[in-house]
């Protein structure tokens, strides 16, 4: 009941917005972020390093959606609390001036993670060099049922995503 | 007497929602399918249905989508990019004649269809830039 009323504000609330005018579009922007979110592994097979990979999805709490071996795609996501100290302190001070203010209460977050193969010279995909790339997102439910939906883009999530892959493939080649 | 104004007004509510709902279900705007196919669509010269896939995995990617889903096998993929709004795509491929693909996408914007046939423009190209290979018109 609480999720119908949550989609309804986010329904409401998204009614009346455009679809941007270069959401199609690639800019330089996009390609930064495309490099944050990509590292690239040597020395083993698409298969291991995804298997590699949803080791670290279920490390960090994920579950797992959807997958596509063929295409190397994971999908995963999790539910988790949304409160922040800031936000609360916030909340409190406004009570105080005796405004309401509604805060993040939970959050459901989401990430999608692709391995493909690095093409070589010839065009043809390489067997022991691949990328990995996660996109990754969360929607988050107020005290006053609102949502915010939004993509996560700090350099920092990405860089200890990638390091915790790097230490699962290490994993992974040893067999442990 | 009030019991049987509730009544009338209950089945206008209905029967004004089932008009809208089928509407809704069908999607019935002014497009005819083949103007949406159209500018939906397009073929690129090449029958390697994996590297046309993946690209478009990466592009969706590189626009800011998470993958919700991905069929090798029915050649389909569908994403969701949340960046205050919500944008669902769906991009399904499938071979066209001996020597190409076709590659469809179809987008919703929060609870409205995409029928501009700009954004679909917009994201050919860069589809093709993934692919390297030039995108000719659809169906």
């Amino acid at each position: 009941m609480r999720r119908l009323a949550a989609s309804v504000a986010l329904v409401a609330t998204a009614g009346c917005v455009t679809l941007p005018p270069d959401t199609f579009v690639l800019t330089p922007e996009l390609l930064k972020q495309r490099q944050i979110e990509t590292r690239k592994y040597s020395g083993i097979q698409e298969r291991e390093l995804l298997i590699a990979c949803s080791n670290v999805l279920q490390d960090l709490g994920f579950n797992l959606e959807n997958s596509e071996v063929r295409l190397g795609v994971l999908t995963a996501s999790k539910q988790r609390d949304a409160v922040q100290a800031g936000e609360v302190a916030l909340a409190i001070a406004m009570a105080l001036l005796g405004a309401s203010t509604p805060i993040s209460k939970d959050q459901t977050i989401r990430v999608s993670l692709v391995v493909r193969p690095v093409r070589m010279s010839d065009g043809s995909p390489s067997q022991k060099e691949h990328f990995v790339r996660i996109t990754v997102q969360r929607i988050v439910r107020r005290t006053d049922n609102s949502i915010i939906a939004q993509g996560l883009n700090d350099p920092e999530l990405f860089r200890q995503f990638f390091e915790r892959v790097s230490k699962s493939v290490f994993l992974e080649a040893q067999n442990l | 007497m009030i019991r049987g104004r509730v009544g009338v007004l209950a089945t206008c509510v209905l029967v004004s929602a089932c008009a809208s709902t089928n509407e809704r279900v069908l999607d019935m705007g002014d497009q005819t399918q083949l103007q949406k196919r159209a500018y939906q669509s397009r073929t690129f010269d090449t029958t390697d249905k994996d590297k046309v896939l993946r690209a478009v995995i990466s592009t969706l990617q590189d626009l800011g989508f998470v993958i919700d889903r991905a069929d090798y096998e029915l050649g389909v993929i569908s994403a969701t990019k949340l960046n205050v709004y919500q944008l669902k795509m769906t991009v399904s491929t499938r071979p066209r004649g001996k020597d190409q693909m076709l590659v469809r996408a179809n987008a919703q914007f929060n609870i409205k269809p995409v029928e501009d046939p700009k954004p679909y423009q917009d994201f050919f190209a860069s589809l093709q830039k993934s692919l390297f290979l030039t995108a000719h018109a659809g169906e």
